[in-house]
């Protein structure tokens, strides 16, 4: 009887070890050596040793580019806060037969692939678009915006398309707050604002985390929102990356501009973690 | 006062969630190509949209594809979950280590990868490699789900079953199992949503063999001529929600 | 578990349904080909005469279909290489030699098209269209006045924000070449490099780069001017819409794009059939008015209503066709025209 649990144990292990072996640890070891490589043109990569596509990742424009991905991103993820989090609290504080379906209707827009959503908003935001027509016929404006190829144009398309992400986590978080909290402060006194600041505000960050991230990280990677929204100057990384490796077939250099962009990634996700951790240990003094 | 604001502030972010979506699905059925000027009814759209074979083609690999990695990744994803939970073995830290640089890793960097190491075992890019890389993807996401329900088990009821006499596979199957259903299967669902949606991934693993929808549309998207995607998105919308009604009416019948 | 084995038994025969056959050889081909490029009706007639399945995937750049072949050479059985890609291919090895016995409309071909330098004797290539780049305008956003009429006018600042370019580093950097007086067509890097710094300026005026459906933001009313390929001012103009091309003083860019097949292809046979069919006068008549460029089919003339072949948004006069400059290959300085436009693009 015991070789027999001891079997079954064993082959789950193997078989979750293998795939990941496989598929994740040897795939992304690979590209990691390969950022250390040289291109060569007739066997896409020689064996020397390099740290050049390193160092070429020094040069402005690079440094341009990743710094205006990582701009665009965090201010997606501000205005999704911002639109977000009102959304999440009034939603969250709904009654229960409601607050589901509210939801439901949030993530339905989900169902439809995003390239056609972004496709959907490319109509709304064109010149001849429905947001001008709104606006001109409202005599708000007297000529139409020209917001389509513009950093505005890529920055709303990240926001529409994941701003449920944000949506989510914060109201699993809000929904979690013990209402006992908020009327005790209300007859001790406290201004809504005060409410709002010192006790909603700090037991609800780890809902602000990790929609944040969940908003920040892969806004960071999504090429084609920039692609077909973003127009002639707005390059990120992720559109790098892609040319790199498709079109000009520099996996070396690809590969290093790959995975210094995970390493910002990381950077900023330890960076979360640590002032998550100052907060936490905070707001558990005051209580 | 209060209520008003809260209701039109709703109203405002639904609104904009959803405006271009119904710009999409009445422009469907507008007879003007460009959809700036709305020129009268028409299904014709639709009727194109069935003759494009090879758009239906690629619907019905995206789909294939869908349905497999995500039933592939629930079970390799709940089997992982279990190892995590129940299992003490060295590795745990290399495994949880692994799943997260999945899911930290930008899409792009994971697309690289794997095309990388199918580049080096040779093996010609289409079905198989799309499907391994589905799986791949929404691992770390069924892993979470199943994990964060397992975590609320009392183990003591699995103790008692080991005391009881119960064989390994037998607590596996009658007891972890179940309990873990509605886990298993809203990391299916969720891992459904993500395969059918992925553009990045797909975009460098796949090769001319086998298209699928999303890297489709994106052509078609880009060359933005012809009301066929409207009409593609509404369907696809409706089709979701049907899944969605469905699943839920699976569900109530269970309670039951 | 029931539920489970239930969605497994669904699944495998969704497998066993969907799993692509790898035997049926000839009956498909595998075309590759740019966006825009072939009727739709012209596959479904090819598909109904010879039983053959097209499978038709499109690309909006040489590059692009260059790297997709590098790593996957037996991906597709045909191809349509622009004229200096056809010489790097070649070199290369990656394309098949074609034997001109087996294709029966090859003499239909106007000769002038034939026996270029990037491919004497078309050991490598049929030639597919031709065509040309010029400067586009919307007529509709723009005074008579306002006209540009030559690609340095597109410098202008009162273009900013207002151009819509090719995406496609030798086509943008042809037009600063030209503008200083260069050749499109040189390897001199010193020139390149002098193109480059033209461009830095030009960049506030571009507004986007757009290959896939370039007529596609002007009908918007997003750009007014920029460049603009030929037939889809052409294409454009049949949905309504005022577009037209100016052909600039420096000379317009002249283009050939050619079939090929590549040396691992694996439907041959399926691949010389629909050169064939291509070639063939009423196919070839076809496909030019539907797609608006012209074709190298001399026997397809005839067939062409009067008006196309006087449309001079499509046959460009003989002074702009002396005035032009063919795209050729640039050899190995290809990869420093590409460098150069990714940095336009980021913005350096």
């Amino acid at each position: 009887m015991k070789t027999k649990c001891f079997n079954i144990e064993k082959l789950i292990i193997g078989i979750v070890l293998g795939w990941l072996i496989c598929f994740i640890f040897i795939p992304n070891l690979m590209i990691v050596i390969t950022s250390f490589l040289t291109k060569d043109d007739a066997n896409i990569i020689s064996l020397v040793f390099t740290l050049d596509n390193y160092l070429k990742l020094l040069d402005p424009m690079y440094v341009k580019v990743l710094w205006h991905s990582f701009y665009m991103a965090a201010f997606a993820t501000l205005f999704c806060l911002i639109i977000g989090y009102p959304f999440a609290y009034i939603i969250a504080r709904m009654q229960i037969k409601f607050r589901f379906f509210m939801l439901f209707l949030v993530i339905v827009p989900f169902w439809t692939n995003s390239l056609i959503r972004t496709y959907g908003l490319k109509s709304v935001l064109g010149t001849h678009g429905l947001l001008n027509k709104f606006l001109l016929a409202l005599s708000i404006i007297d000529k139409p915006l020209h917001i389509m190829y513009s950093e505005y144009a890529v920055m709303i398309g990240l926001v529409y398309i994941l701003l449920p992400f944000m949506i989510l986590p914060l109201f699993s978080s809000i929904e979690k707050l013990d209402n006992c909290y908020l009327e005790a402060a209300k007859d001790l006194g406290a201004s809504r604002w005060q409410i709002f600041r010192r006790i909603v505000l700090p037991l609800t960050i780890p809902g602000i985390i990790g929609g944040c991230l969940l908003v920040l990280l892969p806004a960071l990677g999504m090429f084609y929102v920039a692609d077909l929204l973003g127009g002639a100057k707005n390059l990120l990384i992720g559109n790098v990356i892609k040319t790199q490796i498709l079109n000009m077939r520099d996996w070396p250099f690809g590969s290093a501009t790959s995975i210094t962009l995970t390493l910002v990634m990381a950077f900023l996700l330890y960076i979360y973690w640590k002032i998550s951790q100052k907060i936490h240990k905070k707001v558990e003094m005051e209580i | 006062m209060k209520k008003i604001i809260n209701t039109i502030y709703l109203f405002m972010v639904y609104a904009f969630l959803y405006i271009p979506i119904i710009v999409l699905i009445v422009n469907s059925f507008n007879v003007s190509k460009f959809g700036q000027k709305w020129k009268g009814v028409t299904f014709k759209w639709y009727g194109e949209l069935l003759d494009n074979d090879s758009l239906i083609q690629a619907a019905i690999h995206s789909l294939t594809i869908a349905l497999i990695s995500a039933t592939c990744a629930a079970l390799l994803g709940s089997l992982m979950a279990i190892a995590l939970y129940r299992y003490r073995f060295k590795s745990k830290n290399f495994i949880k280590g692994l799943l997260f640089v999945v899911m930290m890793s930008p899409d792009i960097t994971m697309a690289i990868s794997l095309l990388a190491i199918f580049t080096l075992i040779s093996i010609e890019l289409g079905f198989f490699t799309l499907l391994i890389a589905h799986i791949t993807f929404c691992l770390p996401f069924v892993v979470i789900t199943v994990l964060a329900r397992l975590s609320g088990f009392d183990i003591r009821m699995l103790e008692a079953a080991k005391d009881l006499g119960a064989k390994e596979w037998t607590i596996l199957s009658k007891i972890i199992m179940p309990l873990a259903k509605t886990a298993i299967m809203s990391g299916w669902l969720l891992s459904f949503t993500l395969s059918l949606d992925d553009v990045i991934i797909s975009s460098f693993v796949t090769g001319p063999s086998y298209e699928i929808l999303p890297l489709k549309i994106y052509s078609m998207v880009r060359v933005g001529i012809s009301p066929e995607i409207n009409a593609l998105a509404t369907v696809m919308l409706v089709f979701s929600l049907l899944l969605v009604v469905i699943s839920k009416w699976l569900v109530r019948e269970k309670i039951r | 578990m029931k539920k489970i084995s239930k969605i497994l038994l669904m699944t495998s025969c969704v497998v066993g349904l969907s799993i692509p056959n790898v035997q049926a050889e000839d009956q498909e081909l595998y075309f590759y080909n740019w966006s825009e490029y072939i009727p739709a009706e012209v596959l479904t007639e090819f598909t109904k005469e010879t039983g053959i399945k097209v499978i038709y995937s499109t690309y909006e750049s040489n590059e692009t279909m260059y790297a997709k072949l590098k790593t996957h050479p037996e991906g597709y059985d045909l191809i349509v290489p622009s004229t200096y890609f056809v010489s790097k291919m070649q070199k290369e090895g990656m394309l098949k030699q074609i034997d001109h016995a087996k294709l029966s409309n090859f003499d239909k071909i106007d000769t002038n098209f034939l026996n270029k330098p990037f491919d004497p004797n078309n050991s490598y290539s049929i030639p597919y269209i031709w065509g040309a780049t010029g400067i586009g305008i919307n007529t509709d956003m723009l005074d008579k006045s306002d006209y540009p009429t030559s690609w340095a006018d597109l410098w202008d600042k009162k273009w900013e924000n207002q151009l819509l370019m090719m995406d496609d580093a030798r086509e943008f950097f042809h037009i600063a070449l030209r503008k200083l007086g260069y050749s499109g067509n040189t390897t001199d890097p010193k020139e390149i490099k002098a193109a480059y710094e033209e461009l830095k300026k030009l960049m506030p005026n571009v507004l986007v780069f757009n290959s896939d459906f370039p007529a596609n933001p002007y009908m918007a009313g997003e750009t007014s001017a920029g460049m603009l390929w030929n037939g889809s001012a052409y294409m454009a103009n049949k949905e309504d819409a005022n577009l037209k091309i100016i052909w600039p003083k420096e000379g317009a860019i002249f283009w050939m794009d050619n079939l090929s097949i590549p040396t691992h292809a694996k439907n041959i046979d399926a691949a010389y059939k629909m050169i064939n069919f291509l070639l063939r006068p009423d196919n070839a008549a076809k496909i030019a008015l539907q797609i608006g460029y012209p074709t190298p089919v001399k026997a397809a003339y005839p067939l062409l209503p009067k008006d196309f072949l006087e449309n001079t948004n499509v046959y460009p006069p003989q002074e702009v066709m002396d005035k032009g400059e063919w795209q050729n290959s640039v050899g190995d300085a290809s990869d420093l025209y590409e460098s150069y436009f990714q940095k336009l693009k980021a913005g350096m």
